[in-house]
């Protein structure tokens, strides 16, 4: 008897193993390429501790939203995708994506999810996406060009006036060396690092809920002139008129640049790539104080009716656990899980500390037409970028930038 | 898509149908011939320009389900200001680069149409160019047209020129020129073969009696040149102006459509609303607008050139 038990015990478990290993699945998830810093890594190391496997595939950022379209209406779509957090709207509202609300909502430690990656992720109060990857907007400045135009070096700019005075004192050192770099022609850079002094000075660009374009905002006007001042004053090279964002980091990076707005990204690829460069990171400031910053990154979707909802899950719930979220902060993405934040920073770059509080306080502009109105390089909002910094008429294309902006909201949410 | 199907459309008269009189074993045999080139067509025009049109009567977004709107995208492009913006800024370049081509092409080939030592490294280096692809061009000429770490700008101002470096792409007109000198460099050599032929196919001796009669240089060029070219002269118009009209790799790669969308031609309209906006119904049916304007012009031109004796 005691035998035959041991001898059934032994085939359950002969059996289990067996049913666990070919229920062992693989999922699919695509990633866009600004993600290959960190996305290889997490899923390497998910797939040598778990049992389900995550093959993944690297697209690069401006052919995402177009591959993911066709494929899906080819049935070929991936199972899961890291995807810019300001597409998750339009993507959830086209009806791609799974309601994922009550898998969600059991999480834990849902409340302290980035509260941009979760506002994004949410249409008509369902959730379709979680916080994955985080990157906030930051100000960088050279200490060593601080230092030699007799600036305290150790000290970042806290408003406007301080970081035009400080971007005089860099540019007087002559040569080739500018007080200030933005990208110009450069729409989505501008609303990562633009936007936030109009925010921290209590104005906005959009309503909270998308519906309204409020580029009239007088305090926008003013960001304008900020700018509009320091091209006046020769602070910014003639380059940055015409860069539609290939300097975006990359003039910074040559150090010859005093202040330049950029982001949590530029400390990880600085560090690595630059080690030559001794910069501070502090916070983009309002025009008398303050600060704010864009919640950037990726929101992790699924795609409607995928049969792999339980490796995704698993793969989350890893990309959520402190090995997860430290793995992902060394490799240049900040923390998503507040909770845990400092304590998967600790060991890292002590200028990290200060992204991630961006990060936490950040805001994201929330628009089921982001594409077109913001990101576009001949929408609206690109309109506004150059004409407004270098064209003459500045108060007549915001009024024609507002129109644009407000008519293709109108028609895209009308549909 | 809408190059594809707008240059098809250019290029393929339907011919065989004139064979049909005559049912005989000659008549199959000539169909079986020209059976690969009617499945060739078939595949990869007939039946896009079809889904095309299907599409373009559709809110088509490029995610989630799609339904038949009737004509409401025809009504919608009516007034769409910006695309009509678009067609008149690709018209004006049309027509100015069109010029320019045939300015720099027909002296090229005058030039290397008679023997004379070095024609074939001549030749070779004209036409180089046309060889290199338009999105790498465009490219290497983002490099030489860039202000702070290109050619142009800072040899003008190590060579005094200019006091500071000048923003050849900042503003419309340098911008724009800037296009059309690099669209001519990359495209006369074309051109310039092409007339070059015809220009072979002229037989000397119309020439040489010519210049006995007395007749000079510029009376042989207008009286015998010109008229003996017609057909070849309206081969290489329609390609330029059907390549022009569908420009938009240069001006998507150099400008992104700026300084302020002032360059943005008909093609890229198109590509916007279909991959930027995701309107791919709206697109389909722009193609199809883009699609009739130039048959219309082509067949206009063939027309205006066409010879006075008929075909």
């Amino acid at each position: 008897m005691k035998k035959l038990t041991s001898l059934l015990a032994a085939t359950a478990a002969l059996v289990s193993m067996t049913t666990l290993a070919s229920a062992a699945e693989t999922a699919n998830i695509w990633v866009r390429a600004d993600g290959s810093n960190f996305m290889p890594q997490i899923v390497e190391a998910f797939n040598k501790s778990h049992e389900n496997q995550i093959k993944l595939d690297i697209i690069p950022n401006a052919e995402l939203v177009q591959k993911y379209a066709t494929s899906a209406a080819g049935g070929s779509a991936p199972d899961g995708l890291s995807l810019d957090l300001i597409y998750t709207p339009a993507f959830a509202a086209a009806g791609q994506l799974e309601d994922i609300t009550d898998w969600a909502k059991s999480l834990p430690y849902f409340k302290d999810l980035s509260p941009a990656h979760v506002t994004t992720g949410t249409y008509k109060d369902r959730i379709y996406g979680l916080p994955f990857s985080a990157d906030s907007s930051v100000l960088i400045w050279n200490k060593k060009l601080f230092k030699e135009a007799g600036l305290d070096p150790e000290k970042g700019p806290t408003n406007w006036a301080e970081i035009e005075a400080a971007a005089e004192k860099v540019n007087a050192l002559g040569g080739d060396i500018r007080g200030f770099y933005f990208s110009g022609a450069c729409p989505g850079c501008n609303i990562f690092t633009f936007t936030p002094l109009v925010w921290a000075s209590g104005g906005n660009v959009l309503s909270e809920d998308g519906t309204k374009a409020t580029l009239n905002d007088p305090k926008l006007r003013e960001a304008i002139d900020f700018y509009r001042d320091m091209v006046a004053k020769g602070l910014v090279p003639e380059g940055a008129q015409t860069d539609s964002g290939a300097n975006f980091f990359a003039a910074f990076a040559g150090g010859k640049i005093g202040i330049a707005p950029s982001g949590a990204f530029a400390i990880g690829a600085l560090n690595t790539q630059y080690k030559d460069i001794d910069y501070g990171v502090t916070f983009l400031p309002g025009k008398d104080g303050g600060w704010s910053s864009f919640a950037g990154g990726d929101n992790f979707v699924v795609t409607k009716g995928t049969p792999k909802l339980a490796v995704l899950k698993e793969f989350l719930d890893f990309a959520y656990s402190l090995e997860g979220q430290t793995l992902l902060a060394s490799r240049g993405s900040l923390p998503v899980r507040g909770d845990i934040a400092k304590e998967a920073l600790k060991d890292l770059d002590p200028r990290y500390q200060i992204a991630a509080e961006a990060m936490a306080k950040g805001r994201t502009p929330y628009s089921v037409v982001f594409n077109d109105i913001i990101n576009s390089a001949n929408g609206p909002w690109a309109q506004l970028v150059s004409e407004a910094f270098y064209g003459d008429d500045v108060d007549g294309a915001i009024a024609n930038a507002q129109e644009t902006m407000q008519s293709i909201i109108d028609a895209g949410t009308g549909q | 898509m809408s190059s594809i199907t707008a240059k098809a459309g250019v290029v393929t008269p339907a011919a065989p149908a004139r064979r049909r009189s005559k049912i005989d074993r000659g008549h199959w045999v000539g169909l079986l011939y020209i059976a690969p080139a009617i499945v060739l067509v078939t595949v990869f025009f007939v039946i896009p320009l079809g889904m095309t049109v299907w599409m373009s009567l559709h809110n088509w977004p490029l995610m989630g389900q799609h339904r038949f709107i009737g004509l409401d995208n025809y009504i919608a492009i009516t007034k769409d200001v910006r695309f009509w913006n678009a067609l008149k800024f690709t018209l004006y370049y049309t027509v100015i680069v069109t010029i320019a081509i045939f300015a720099v092409a027909f002296p090229l080939a005058l030039f290397v149409e008679k023997p004379r030592p070095m024609t074939g490294v001549y030749r070779t280096a004209f036409f180089m160019p046309v060889v290199v692809g338009f999105a790498s061009a465009s490219l290497l000429w983002a490099w030489l047209l860039n202000v702070d770490s290109g050619l142009f700008s800072p040899a003008a101002q190590q060579l005094g020129l200019t006091e500071k470096k000048f923003n050849l792409l900042a503003t419309f007109n340098p911008a724009f020129w800037s296009i059309i000198v690099m669209v001519v460099w990359k495209v006369a050599g074309f051109t310039m073969i092409i007339l070059m032929t015809g220009l072979q196919s002229i037989p000397t001796e119309l020439q040489e009696a010519a210049k006995i009669d007395g007749a000079n240089a510029w009376q042989r060029f207008r009286q015998i040149t010109l008229p003996l070219m017609r057909r070849t002269l309206a081969l290489a118009l329609i390609l330029s102006v059907a390549g022009s009209i569908l420009a938009f790799d240069q001006f998507y790669i150099l400008l992104r459509g700026g300084p302020r969308n002032s360059t943005i031609t008909a093609v890229y309209w198109i590509f916007n609303q279909s991959f930027v906006s995701f309107k791919l119904g709206y697109g389909a049916a722009l193609s199809m607008v883009l699609l009739v304007i130039l048959v219309t012009l082509s067949l206009i031109q063939l027309r205006l050139l066409r010879n006075p004796e008929g075909t």
